[in-house]
């Protein structure tokens, strides 16, 4: 009995050792990999600082007429800071981005855009561009505002549209109804509806969660996307850097 | 089962997506054709359902063909279909053990008919099954699901179930194919190869999905 009780002692101390260095290893793993993400996030600093002072010669020279339409999505929390806002869109402005989408779920963004316009020179509506082809307006910069109504309630809307369609063809009988829905016919009603805005390119997260936030989800198939963390934290360096890795992108589209 | 150190259960993702991409690529690095990718593919694939079981993740979304990939060369779409339909086959006993539900979204009507037939089969064995639901996107877009969603709205309202006037987001939400699942909007969207977009995949139901886009070529 006393042999049995010491081979349990010891037992339950060798567990007790053995579990007390597990414990440890996990946490000086645990160091490691926040150190390097420490390290991570203080190069990315620097980098951004070697950027925005030109020193970094491959970003000095960007093909931004690549970007034909930029969204940009905010956090309604951080909408709220108008003035962050309209820095990033005259970092944009001044980096030759001409036609942009500003979209925030609640709508902050639209409330505020007279006060945003007025900030920027030579910006207009994206509404009020050119109408044949609002991306050929290089003159002005357009701005395009949205909000979650412009996203699913859009596309019931303009699905609404096509259901109208439908059943007068279905009334008079006539045997083309099954065509009334594709994707084209789907993409000219948003458009009708007053939902039609472009696809973009590339969509620039701004928030703490790498999420689009219900960003209209048929004009975003093939966008790029790129979280750049809360916009309190905004960086011209990034901003430069997340528009160069869009320039030397190559889509395939599925082949 | 016990969750690794660092994942909390009640933070765990309830529906996880994922859009495997970069198999061409992996089989290129290592100087193989591009099938042995789409195989390590569906393999990494395999053990990812298995630890999502496991650490209690409730629905796993893959897309593992796009409508987009049909423009792909034939031969390489005939051996994808093949790898699918073999997995769908081999893997149905452990479905049925482990109480996985089979779905698969998707305009099935242009795949193979040996495909079609061990779709339905599968579907029709695991319906009854709850633990855990796996779908597979096959020929599946996000414009192609929200498409037939509105025609299947038109449908109801033709057939009077519903007026034109009720038609709102939600209507529209609960045609789209992923309402065979009891969470149909991801909580955590994964694409692997290090591309950045969600190319035409839940375009829909991604909207609040965290976005997670990870440099690995294969899962």
């Amino acid at each position: 009995m006393d042999l049995k009780d010491e081979i349990q002692r010891v037992r339950l101390w060798v567990n007790q050792i053995g579990n007390f260095w597990l414990r440890l290893v996990w946490h000086f793993v645990h160091l490691l990999v926040r150190s390097w993400y420490l390290g991570v996030g203080v190069a990315n600093v620097i980098e951004s600082y070697l950027i925005s002072s030109g020193l970094l010669r491959r970003y000095r020279f960007i093909d931004v007429g690549k970007l034909r339409y930029l969204a940009i999505v905010v956090e309604s929390d951080d909408a709220c800071q108008i003035s962050k806002v309209i820095q990033l869109l005259q970092w944009l402005q001044a980096f030759g981005v001409k036609h942009l989408c500003l979209y925030d779920t609640e709508g902050v963004l639209k409330k505020s855009k007279e006060s945003i316009l007025a900030k920027l020179k030579n910006a207009t509506l994206f509404e009020e561009a050119d109408e044949r082809d609002p991306l050929l307006d290089q003159k002005h910069m357009t701005l395009e505002f949205a909000s979650i109504t412009d996203g699913k309630e859009a596309v019931a809307k303009g699905g609404n549209l096509l259901f109208m369609k439908y059943l007068k063809l279905a009334n008079s009988g006539a045997e083309q109804k099954e065509q009334i829905f594709t994707e084209a016919n789907l993409t000219e009603a948003l458009r009708a509806v007053g939902y039609g805005g472009p696809e973009p390119d590339l969509l620039l997260v701004y928030g703490p969660a790498r999420c689009h936030l219900g960003f209209p989800a048929w004009r975003i198939r093939y966008t790029e996307i790129i979280h750049m963390g809360p916009l309190k934290s905004m960086r011209y360096g990034s901003l430069v850097k997340a528009i160069y890795k869009f320039t030397m992108v190559r889509q395939n589209y599925g082949t | 089962m016990q969750l690794p150190e660092g994942l909390r259960r009640e933070s765990m993702p309830r529906h996880v997506a994922v859009i495997m991409d970069g198999n061409s690529r992996w089989a290129r690095q290592r100087g193989l054709l591009t099938p042995s990718g789409h195989e390590a593919g569906l393999r990494s694939m395999k053990e990812f359902i298995k630890l999502c079981l496991q650490w209690g993740i409730k629905v796993v979304t893959v897309f593992a063909f796009s409508i987009d990939n049909w423009t792909r060369p034939k031969e390489e779409v005939d051996i994808v279909m093949t790898l699918i339909e073999n997995l769908l086959k081999s893997g149905l006993d452990d479905f049925i053990r482990e109480g996985t539900r089979v779905s698969i979204i998707g305009d099935t009507s242009r795949v193979p008919e040996s495909l079609q037939r061990t779709i339905c089969e599968i579907q029709e064995m695991t319906r009854e099954n709850s633990k855990f639901h796996f779908i597979m996107a096959i020929s599946y877009s996000g414009t192609y699901d929200l498409v037939e969603a509105c025609k299947s709205v038109a449908q109801k309202v033709r057939d009077g179930v519903i007026q034109v006037e009720e038609i709102n987001e939600s209507v529209v939400q609960h045609e789209l194919e992923t309402k065979c699942s009891e969470f149909p909007c991801p909580d955590l969207l994964i694409r692997t190869s290090g591309e950045v977009r969600i190319s035409n995949f839940l375009l829909w139901q991604s909207a609040y999905s965290e976005l997670f886009f990870a440099k690995a070529l294969v899962l």
